[in-house]
């Protein structure tokens, strides 16, 4: 993974210093409250509910051992004993005092790490495939380009007032599992005749209008990366709506100036800067790359062997390791994913014991490294097949090894109402009750692939649009209630989900998800998924099903 | 009182905090002319003129802090249009804005309340990771951070 040199290290011991100062500012009333919130939103530190919110930044997902046990160390010191994984793959702490966020981010400034633009209208932390470098269906590893942006997005003079928040996330495997359609920019990294070569999706986005991003570029140059996305962003900052937050991001511009118009725009501003010192030289390149290099994997001889005989001897193994362990690239290597999806555990909270067993269970059964997928669970991208046997076991015992990946039980959600300002309806109530009724696991396992996603807001921090069954909290004169879609996607073939009609009461809401798995149930041919089956019969029957007996 | 901070200090084009008292005078776009002998208020949207070039000054006023269409405006001048001249930023210019204005070409910019900020704010980072108009090349080119210099 990528280390700091001397460079990166006084960068983020200046911005401790910089952003110490802009407290102490604003503590002694020389900054107003619209003011520091600017700055401090740059800093991923958000005024919410109950108290203040630092999101910690986790470049693309990965975590070393060392890191992870320093956010343990900042949950028991400075929270309340835990931490919440986002769908941004950083973690969220909820309880920090305003005045101690500077002596946190010395803390995480020791082991490289930072909460530079995790909010805020700037370049947020760029995201990808929490499997990447590992997968076993990757064409080119995408976390160097990854790197590369963060360095150049950090501070950028030009880019970091921009009209709204931005995203970026890059793909090179296969199976895009970084939701790139949804992005303002989606990048899909290819080698094409021995060069690397990027897709450019531009417009993408969730929120109040959820929109496919569009392809304005194809096969660019990795050595064009850079001032390619300069010409973008200033295409953006220039002309993008400020007058509307509702319609402030790229997607709005986009369209407003058609995908040709944009592209054109772009290319005009493009011819300007290509070939400009940001320019990356191969050296640049190599040199990142080399950060990245594949680790030395010890051989595993009778590994796979082990695997399966552990298989067949404990059928609870089996069906975790069906769901939640994932081919590795390097034979005799597994992924294994560790659910955070327990029913009666907030998706996505961890404690501070959870975040320390990790850490050792990486350095056991792996090679020091963890990942945070946007699914809000950790990945352990490096373990030998015949130790997932003891991972399993070990990860019973905290609670980390529901064998529920992909399943209905593991909901991506959002804090919602609990903790955050911003939502207009609880969302973690919701995703339990739902939980709650599919504690069969026959029954879990025969719906089968099956994506909810619950957002408290239209913000969608728990991306709804790209459910397959998506929820959304909406406020109806002061009551919370909830909207249901079917039908979208965040993968390859992405979509946006259909709303099914009215909204419901939140008691309500697990009755309706019952019915409209009952729906699929009835309807499905042979081994048909969920999502198949509502593209192919549509929203109408489950419209039926669910509004007929609901009346 | 509005007070002028100069933010590039001519001997080695870092920020040295020193004021030189008076904004300079600036006429909006539609109003200037060449022989005026005056500068040019321009606003952060406005679509920039060859004949712009032609005057001493160049204010760019910022409508709110958080815009920060300003400072690809004074890029452009910079850097598209080579614009030699002093560029000033105005309006609501904030003073942790300032580190942003100078890396995008401005040469000074109008304190509102006149109130020089320290040295902290006026230059928090001893480096940045890009080129700007203060640092042609980005900081990788310049350390040489490339495949031979991976720490260990």
């Amino acid at each position: 993974m990528y280390r700091y040199d001397t460079f990166d290290q006084q960068f983020v011991d200046e911005r401790v210093a910089h952003f110490r100062s802009q407290t102490e500012r604003y503590l002694a009333g020389e900054l107003s409250d619209d003011e520091f919130l600017q700055l401090r939103l740059r800093n991923g530190l958000y005024i919410q509910r109950l108290a203040p919110m630092l999101r910690v930044a986790v470049p693309y997902g990965t975590l070393s051992s060392r890191q992870l046990r320093m956010l343990a160390h900042i949950a028991r010191h400075y929270d309340r004993g835990y931490g919440h994984l986002s769908t941004r793959q950083n973690m969220q702490f909820n309880w920090p005092e305003l005045a101690e966020v500077p002596d946190i981010l010395a803390d995480l400034a020791t082991v490289q790490m930072h909460a530079i633009q995790t909010s805020g209208n700037c370049i947020r932390n760029v995201t990808t495939d929490e499997f990447a470098g590992v997968a076993a269906d990757e064409a080119v590893d995408p976390r160097p380009y990854c790197e590369l942006i963060r360095q150049w997005s950090t501070s950028h003079p030009e880019f970091d007032w921009l009209p709204r928040k931005f995203k970026i996330a890059i793909s090179g495997a296969d199976d895009d599992r970084a939701a790139v359609n949804v992005h303002d920019i989606g990048l899909l990294v290819r080698r094409r005749d021995g060069e690397t070569v990027f897709d450019v999706l531009a417009g993408g986005g969730l929120g109040r209008t959820p929109v496919i991003g569009l392809l304005i570029r194809e096969a660019l140059p990795v050595r064009h990366l850079l001032t390619y996305l300069e010409a973008i962003m200033r295409v953006y900052n220039r002309f993008g709506r400020r007058d509307n937050k509702y319609k402030a991001r790229i997607k709005i511009l986009v369209r407003a100036m058609t995908a040709e118009g944009f592209k054109a725009r772009v290319d005009e501003e493009w011819a300007h800067l290509k070939g400009s010192p940001s320019t990356l030289t191969d050296d640049q390149v190599a040199g990142m790359e080399a950060h990245f290099q594949p680790p030395e994997y010890p051989e595993r001889p009778g590994a796979t062997a082990a695997l399966a005989a552990d298989r067949l001897k404990d059928a609870d193994f089996a069906r975790w390791v069906r769901h939640n362990v994932s081919p590795h690239k390097q034979a005799g290597y597994a992924i294994a994913t560790l659910s955070t999806k327990e029913t009666g555990t907030p998706p996505g909270d961890v404690s501070d014991r959870q975040m320390e067993a990790v850490a050792d269970w990486a350095e056991a059964y792996g090679l020091g490294e963890i990942r945070i997928s946007h699914q809000q669970n950790f990945v352990l991208p490096d373990v030998g097949q015949d130790q997932l046997y003891a991972l399993w076991q070990a990860a019973q015992a905290e609670r980390l090894a529901a064998p529920n990946r992909g399943l209905a039980t593991d909901i991506i959600c959002c804090p919602g109402g609990d903790y955050c300002s911003l939502a207009n309806a609880k969302s973690i109530p919701v995703a339990e009750a739902i939980q709650a009724q599919l504690e069969d696991y026959d029954y879990l396992h025969d719906l089968g692939e099956l994506d909810i996603n619950i957002s408290g807001c239209m913000n969608a921090c728990g991306h709804h649009h790209v459910g397959h069954i998506g929820i959304l909290g909406v406020d109806k004169k002061g009551r919370e209630y909830y909207q249901v879609s079917i039908g979208g996607h965040s993968g390859n073939d992405a979509s946006v989900g259909q709303i099914i009609g009215p909204s419901f009461f939140r008691d309500d809401v697990p009755r309706v998800i019952r019915r409209i798995f009952d729906v699929y149930l009835a309807q499905r041919v042979e081994d048909e998924s969920f999502l198949h089956c509502v593209r192919r019969i549509g929203v109408e029957p489950f419209k039926v099903e669910v509004y007929a007996k609901a009346a | 009182m509005p007070k002028l901070l100069k933010l590039i200090d001519d001997a080695n084009g870092t920020s040295n905090g020193a004021t030189n008292g008076t904004p300079p005078q600036l006429e909006p776009a539609g109003q200037w002319t060449p022989e005026s002998g005056k500068g040019i208020e321009l606003s952060v949207d406005a679509e920039i003129e060859e004949r712009f070039l032609a005057a001493p000054a160049i204010g760019i006023e910022f409508p709110a802090f958080n815009d920060g269409r300003g400072l690809s405006q004074a890029v452009l001048l910079r850097s598209r249009h080579g614009y030699q001249g002093d560029l000033v930023a105005t309006g609501a210019v904030q003073p942790d804005i300032l580190h942003y204005m100078r890396r995008c070409g401005f040469s000074a910019a109008v304190l509102p309340n006149g109130d020089v900020p320290d040295q902290q704010t006026l230059a928090p980072y001893s480096d940045y990771y890009q080129a700007c108009a203060t640092e042609p090349e980005p900081v990788s080119r310049r350390i040489g951070r490339g495949a031979s210099n991976i720490p260990t």
